[in-house]
């Protein structure tokens, strides 16, 4: 399934774009296209919502906002998997869980990488996956 | 599912490129040595469904409200670096991947 057969990869407008997750997430393998959504209110979070599905929506955030140090290595696989060219092409961010008005953890073992360039994406297991996380606490107030 | 007996040192090769071996046992513990491409990714179960699980607890609306980092302005200059990324080689940490390139298992 193509989802950028319709519109131009990847532009969707200022604020959102489509991406393509062949392999979907893990868990909802069924959804491989999502719309990206950043909103500057909402800053430096960003919505992945399964595109045509309202009702799916992961909250995600650039990992490097709050780990500054975080350095996940992505194997040789996902890096062929996402034709990736060079670090530049690569933008990285977490899935963030929402569990309560001031409690958030971000899922630092799986990580989505996606390719800026051609807008493909992928949730990936780093190799160095045992080092991290997927419930670390985020350090959040409430909205 | 395939179901094989194998003695300690015992190998099944997959596909003709990836080979288990029974490197040691130990109570209920198997120690396997896994041989195979560095194209094929390895991981123990669990971490998929440690990620399955955080994902279907993450899942959501847009409605919902976004919280606010409380420690906002902190550092961002951190790219992504995946391993090795010039020379196409890549460290492995993993008691899964180092198995994975034949290194001995010292466990």
């Amino acid at each position: 399934m193509n989802c950028t057969e319709k519109t131009e990869k990847g532009q969707l407008g200022g604020d959102q774009c489509l991406i393509q997750m062949p392999l979907g997430l893990l868990g909802f393998e069924q959804f491989k296209c999502y719309s990206l959504h950043s909103d500057p209110a909402e800053e430096p979070f960003l919505w992945l919502e399964v595109t045509g599905n309202s009702k799916l929506a992961f909250l995600a955030v650039s990992p490097f906002v709050v780990l500054p140090n975080y350095c996940p290595e992505v194997s040789d696989e996902d890096v062929k998997f996402l034709g990736l060219e060079s670090r530049d092409d690569a933008l990285i961010f977490n899935v963030v869980t929402v569990r309560g008005p001031q409690q958030a953890t971000i899922n630092l073992k799986g990580p989505i990488v996606l390719n800026r360039r051609t807008f493909l994406a992928k949730q990936v297991i780093p190799v160095n996956a045992s080092e991290f996380s997927v419930a670390h606490p985020l350090s959040v107030k409430a909205n | 599912m395939l179901i094989l007996s194998r003695k300690l040192n015992e190998s099944i090769v997959i596909d003709g490129r990836i080979t288990v071996k029974v490197m040691r046992i130990d109570g209920d513990v198997v120690k396997l040595g896994i041989a195979a491409p560095a194209d094929v990714p390895v991981h123990r179960q669990e971490v998929y469904d440690e990620i399955r699980r955080s994902n279907e607890a993450a899942v959501t609306q847009r409605t919902t409200s976004v919280p606010k980092l409380s420690n906002s302005g902190v550092a961002h200059e951190a790219r992504p670096r995946p391993a090795d990324w010039q020379d196409g080689q890549r460290n492995s940490d993993t008691e899964v991947n180092s198995q994975k390139h034949n290194r001995p298992n010292k466990g």
